[in-house]
């Protein structure tokens, strides 16, 4: 089972779009991930959460949706399996003066364990009541730990950065239903 | 409705900044700052940079003055459009005239647009317009002579005689040939207004909008602001630029200015926020 992590930006959503795209190179990555993740994920996210997965799914979907006629060795290419699970998470809002949640501390030091967890193929291993403190999205991510079992061996990072004082990434990882 | 001036197209929600370029000694605004015509052209080449997408090239003063005959203003313009013509191939050039043998002249040397400042003084012009396949700007006067001031000019309703003759002259020229998307209506303010008149244009001109023709707007530093503010000429950018935004909350296409980065800012906010525009950059709140 594939899994996709991105974080819940509602700038990525066209209603708050602008001339210029604040999160193009967040946007790419999002897309790519969403894109290998296949047709039709399941979506562990928080409401507002959900309408950032939909919008990403749909824009996949768009995406992918032949202009014309595919020729034969395109029908032919191997296709994203069906039944992934999109989370939509992020790490902490407190990194930088600027930051939503201004500047905290232990930001820094919370997202590098989460991170360390992330990678390590152990999402729910998250300080939950810290995470509140610090304006972390981390409900997603105690969920799938619930419900699947990923093998670290296959997490790999797309997008690590905090450009608003918010950490954000897109990772994509496999694991098995428990 | 989608604005071809010339040889350049502009989308249906596009604005335009139309800075004014003087090739005179005397107007009122700049006093012959650039009527050398290497001024002229650091003019043109400054408003270029700022973000202009018309220049309005005039040889004559709108103002009662020293008399200017037609070759003594083709004289003062046509190289010089030929010349920004050359140099900057994607700018829009129009030319301040109300002359056909002036029109004809400039569309020959590479004009896009004819702005007609005296409401078809020169019945004449409509037809140069369409043979060259130019913009025209069809102006309110009320009926002034060219170069002349209003004086004790009244109006039953001054927004319905501009929009009338605009109008009108929008559909002559029309009939004439000019292309339905290069017509361009100018409420002309202090043009055979006093200042209650320009006010109430302003203030109605979304009546103008609703036309359906693009709609021109020239305010800046004019008489009604300075009356209204109680202010000499250099003193008016802040009137000009809140009338700027009355007008643009309206929904006025062109406007003829001499500040192209103060007017462009106070066009793009209001069109923002009367959501015909999204914001430049917006990530406040939304990380």
């Amino acid at each position: 089972m594939r899994v996709v992590l991105v974080p819940g930006v509602l700038a990525l959503l066209p209603s708050y779009g602008g001339l210029e795209d604040p999160v193009a190179e967040l946007r790419s990555a999002c897309l790519d991930a969403v894109a290998w993740l296949g047709a039709g994920p399941r979506v562990v996210a928080s409401p507002q959460g959900e309408r950032v997965a939909a919008y990403l799914c749909g824009e996949v979907v768009s995406r992918l949706a032949p202009l014309a006629p595919q020729p034969p060795q395109a029908l032919a290419a191997p296709r994203p399996p069906v039944g992934g699970v999109l989370v939509v998470a992020n790490g902490s809002a407190t990194r930088t003066e600027k930051a939503p949640g201004h500047l905290d501390d232990r930001a820094l030091g919370f997202d590098d364990e989460l991170r360390a967890a992330l990678t390590a193929g152990r999402p729910g291993a998250v300080d939950a009541d810290l995470a509140r403190e610090l304006w972390a999205d981390v409900d997603g991510l105690v969920r799938l730990a619930q419900e699947v079992d990923v093998d670290p061996a296959s997490v790999s990072v797309d997008y690590d950065a905090d450009p608003f004082g918010v950490q954000y990434w897109v990772m994509r990882m496999e694991g098995v239903r428990r | 409705m989608t604005l071809r001036l010339g040889r350049h197209d502009f989308d249906d929600d596009a604005t335009l900044m139309m800075a004014i370029v003087n090739r005179t000694p005397d107007s009122f605004y700049d006093k012959g700052a650039t009527w050398a015509e290497d001024k002229a052209f650091e003019r043109v080449r400054l408003v270029v940079e700022q973000g202009a997408e018309i220049v309005d090239i005039g040889g004559i003063k709108a103002a009662p003055g020293v008399e200017i005959d037609a070759a003594e203003e083709k004289a003062r313009v046509v190289d010089f459009v030929a010349q920004v013509r050359e140099s900057f191939p994607g700018l829009v050039i129009s030319v301040d005239t109300w002359r056909a043998e002036v029109g004809r002249a400039v569309c020959e040397a590479g004009a896009d647009v004819l702005n007609d400042a005296w409401g078809g003084a020169d019945p004449e012009l409509v037809d140069v317009a369409a043979e060259f396949g130019a913009g025209l700007i069809c102006t309110h006067t009320g009926g002034a002579t060219p170069r002349t001031r209003p004086y004790r000019v009244e109006y039953d309703d001054v927004v319905r005689s501009a929009i009338e003759d605009t109008v009108g002259y929008a559909e002559r020229a029309l009939a004439a040939g000019v292309a339905r998307e290069s017509i361009v209506i100018d409420p002309a303010h202090d043009f055979g207004k006093n200042t209650f008149h320009s006010l109430e244009v302003t203030r109605r001109l979304d009546e103008m909008v609703a036309t359906g023709w693009p709609v021109l707007v020239s305010l800046s530093n004019k008489d009604f602001v300075g009356e209204t503010l109680d202010l000499p000429v250099g003193e008016r950018l802040t009137g000009t630029l809140a009338a700027t935004a009355v007008c643009a909350l309206a929904g006025a296409r062109v406007y003829r200015v001499h500040e192209v980065v103060e007017t462009r800012q106070t066009v793009d906010m209001v069109w923002t926020i009367a959501g015909r525009r999204p914001p430049r950059r917006a990530i406040r709140g939304l990380q």
